[in-house]
């Protein structure tokens, strides 16, 4: 979400052995059980909100009818193109936009100049006013989902080669010094020594980045497109079909906060060893 | 053979670049003009966005959309400053809530668009609310995590000196968190913008999303590519400006 | 033989405040198997003229030999340690200290019992699953020592190792050092800006002056080579201490006095 994701801070200078080992996990438990809490109160509240008449049954209906209904759709044949739709856009977005970041904000590293005539366009860009550009899009792609890979790609590929360049600019001199002194090739100075050393920062871009295909896939079929999950959710709606139009709802809504943990998971695994905890 | 840094250009030939990168674009975009008869010449698309700015109905559409944008972002630093300060300075309510506002943060606000509509009605409302979800977030993770990162000496400076909580807020918490609060900021803008254009484009009687959406479908390709450029420009030159005070601060 | 010789060496760079020269018409021998420590006030040019020989930096004039080889660039031969924190927190003490051999492509059956002996030698063996993070400041510089060692460099130039280290790590390591030295017997060139420090640990102390750096005096240091801590307590230690202090006190308060006047009054540019 923001430019200075800052990588949790350095490592102590004395050193803690084993330390308060189990006390994270316990951590970890509350914060998801009160999650959980969370999303059930919601529920529960809206359950009551519907029985007790506070709002109409087609404004928001009850938890009790959407979510059958949500367990029928996972398994209707109906789902599946729509879903396969919306995450191919999703897996081609990630993987153009993480691939070209990396690779331009490699690049800006190396020749700083550059980096720096782009960066005001980048970081103006950085909170993605550029969905607005998805209709030009459709005029110059058509409406299919390269119009919405090509804007996504790119709406990932900035927080990427922001976070990217920033990493690599953040890395110790002491290292590329070491480097140098034990005569590294310039790729290994980048993979094993530079990329390393900034992978908290480039981790954090590529979340963003990853969060920000999504965002931005959803909000083009939303807006404008034939299929995918966005799509039907827009269809149902105009169709007053709110159950239906809700269980689109919570599967995406399951499948952003499903995604959201799973990055966060694995950028724990990934950059556990490097703090004291 | 050395391990120094290249020097990075004066300021001077960086802003030239930038200037000359835009310069760049609109040259691909003349050229890609002539190229496909779906791209509007810039030329052309100038003059529609001109002629646009002297129509009383295209004002009216702007001053919509620019009334709830700016109420939008009012409502998105407000909120979510003092979530973010109330997350930043309690552990406990951090270790509650801190994992379902990462979730939120990476939901796809547009799906609740059909929830908020009927709610909050058309018009003004429904598109500012929209506006706030997208903006509300980026300045309450900067200012949690602003306020988390504060050097812990900050605080027994504030307690050494007997500050008092109001005290303590002024002269040691806001300015040690501006960087970050500065950043969120800058994106609430934009995101602010962007969520009230979104939702634009559904249901609405004036905005800007709507113009874009209308030139859209009657296929008037330099009046929508010129509004386009017009919320783009305006995004651009606030986050600019934004982004320029926070390296200072920085 | 591999000892070191610096010829007319000269450095400069251009600084906000004008031009720095930072090294300046320096001609010095650190013999074969010699243990030469450097010390200076802070901001003269003692840690270049180590980057220079350990070939990351590029003289302006002069040239260095290394092993009767002028230097060109960096040179596996020669290790290098560094004042920062150079332990790199991805990796394991192991994986840290194997590194420069991995690099080097030396076959991996070497490569660990050589990271072993190293890391044995500098007595951290049962760290050898520990990241960084686990690990004390004082612990972290001996895995950078221990990589060091690992690539039996004949040459070790150490800037300022344990500058960011408290005054008992520090002593405890420079005694480890020693020991290691009379180990293995490598060329060390040693810079410090302690000059117990410097005298503890070597043969020969080069005493360097503020900008322009310039080697304004060498301090040979007739202790018996077996010498540990507690022969800072002898009259001998103390003569020494009081020759390189005085030689460095007044360069020090030259050295205070010109960081902190107007840049006008500054070295001239030359």
């Amino acid at each position: 979400m923001t430019v200075r994701t800052k990588p949790p801070a350095s490592r102590k200078a004395t050193a803690l052995p084993k330390a308060r080992r189990t006390v994270p996990g316990l951590i970890g438990a509350v914060s998801i059980a009160a999650t959980v809490g969370w999303i059930v109160l919601g529920g529960i509240l809206a359950e009551a909100g519907v029985r007790a008449g506070w709002w109409e049954p087609d404004v928001l209906p009850a938890p009790s009818e959407i979510l059958p209904v949500t367990a029928e759709l996972l398994r209707s044949p109906d789902f599946a193109p729509d879903a396969l739709r919306t995450l191919q856009e999703l897996v081609f977005s990630c993987l153009f936009g993480v691939a070209a970041g990396l690779i331009v904000g490699v690049g800006f590293w190396k020749a700083p100049g550059v980096g720096r005539v782009f960066e005001p366009y980048l970081v103006s860009f950085y909170a993605v006013p550029l969905v607005l550009f998805y209709p030009v899009s459709i005029v110059l792609i058509g409406i299919n989902q390269w119009s919405v890979i090509t804007l996504a790609s790119i709406m990932t590929a900035v927080p990427v080669v922001l976070n990217t360049w920033m990493g690599l600019r953040s890395v110790p001199p002491v290292y590329l010094r070491l480097a140098a002194s034990i005569r590294c090739s310039p790729a290994q100075t980048l993979f094993r020594v530079a990329m390393p050393a900034a992978a908290p920062y480039v981790f954090a871009g590529v979340r963003l980045g990853v969060v920000y295909a999504l965002i931005g896939t959803i909000a083009m079929e939303f807006t404008t497109a034939q299929a995918g999950l966005g799509y039907q959710i827009r269809y149902l709606y105009e169709s007053f079909d709110a159950v239906g139009m809700y269980a689109y709802i919570v599967v995406v809504l399951g499948a952003s906060v499903l995604l959201t943990a799973v990055l966060e998971g694995a950028e724990r695994l990934l950059l556990r060893r490097r703090t004291v905890r | 053979m050395t391990a120094t840094v290249s020097q990075p250009p004066a300021g001077g030939r960086v802003l030239a670049g930038s200037v000359g990168v835009a310069v760049a674009a609109v040259v691909l975009w003349e050229i890609g003009s002539h190229l496909s008869f779906v791209i509007p010449p810039p030329l052309d698309t100038a003059r529609a966005l001109a002629a646009d700015l002297t129509d009383a109905l295209f004002l009216v559409n702007l001053r919509e959309t620019m009334l709830a944008a700016t109420a939008a972002f009012l409502l998105s630093a407000a909120i979510g400053g003092l979530i973010g300060l109330g997350l930043g300075l309690s552990r406990v309510a951090r270790l509650l809530l801190s994992p379902i506002v990462t979730a939120m943060n990476g939901v796809p606000k547009i799906v609740l668009y059909p929830i908020l509509l009927p709610v909050f009605h058309l018009g003004y409302g429904s598109k500012i609310v929209m506006g706030v979800l997208f903006g509300l977030f980026p300045v309450l993770i900067n200012v949690m995590t602003g306020v988390q990162q504060i050097p812990s000496v900050y605080w027994r400076l504030a307690r050494s000196v007997r500050a008092g909580r109001w005290q303590t807020l002024r002269h040691i918490l806001l300015p040690a968190i501006r960087g970050p609060l500065l950043t969120g900021v800058r994106l609430a803008i934009s995101l602010s913008l962007v969520g009230v254009v979104l939702s634009e484009f559904f249901a609405t009687k004036y905005g800007l999303g709507r113009v874009v959406l209308r030139s859209y479908s009657a296929g008037d390709y330099p009046n929508m590519m010129g509004t386009i450029l017009l919320l783009i420009a305006v995004s651009f030159v606030l986050s600019l400006l934004l982004w320029r005070m926070e390296r200072r601060v920085r | 033989m591999t000892g070191i010789s610096i010829h007319e060496l000269g450095v400069a760079f251009s600084a906000k405040d004008g031009r720095v020269i930072a090294v300046d018409g320096v001609t010095q021998e650190v013999p074969e198997r010699g243990f030469v420590s450097i010390v200076g006030p802070s901001g003269c040019g003692k840690s270049t003229l180590l980057s220079v020989i350990a070939g990351l930096y590029a003289p302006t004039s002069g040239h260095v030999e290394v092993g009767g080889r002028r230097v060109t660039g960096p040179d596996r031969a020669v290790g290098v340690m560094f004042q920062e924190d150079s332990t790199l927190p991805w990796k394991t003490v192991l994986e840290n200290v194997r590194f420069p051999l991995q690099v080097a492509k030396v076959p991996k059956s070497e490569q660990l019992t050589r990271a072993q002996q190293a890391i044995d030698l500098v007595g951290l063996g049962g760290f050898e699953r520990r990241h960084p993070a686990e690990l004390s400041g004082g612990m972290r510089q001996r895995v950078a020592l221990a990589r060091t060692l690992a690539m039996r460099p004949s040459v070790m130039l150490m800037d300022e190792p344990f500058a960011a280290l408290d005054q008992q790590t520090r002593l405890l390591l420079g005694a480890e050092v020693l020991r290691i030295w009379r180990e293995t017997h490598q060329t060390v060139l040693f810079v410090t800006h302690d000059i117990s420090e410097a005298i503890l640990l070597s043969q020969q102390v080069w005493v360097m002056s503020y900008r322009p750096g310039r080697i304004i005096d060498v301090v040979d240091v007739d202790l018996p080579e077996d010498r540990d801590a507690s022969v800072v307590a002898t009259p001998a230690f103390n003569a020494l201490q009081n020759r390189v202090w005085e030689v460095l006190q007044a360069e020090s308060m030259r050295g205070f006095a010109q960081e902190n006047a107007v840049p006008a009054s500054g070295v001239p540019a030359s």
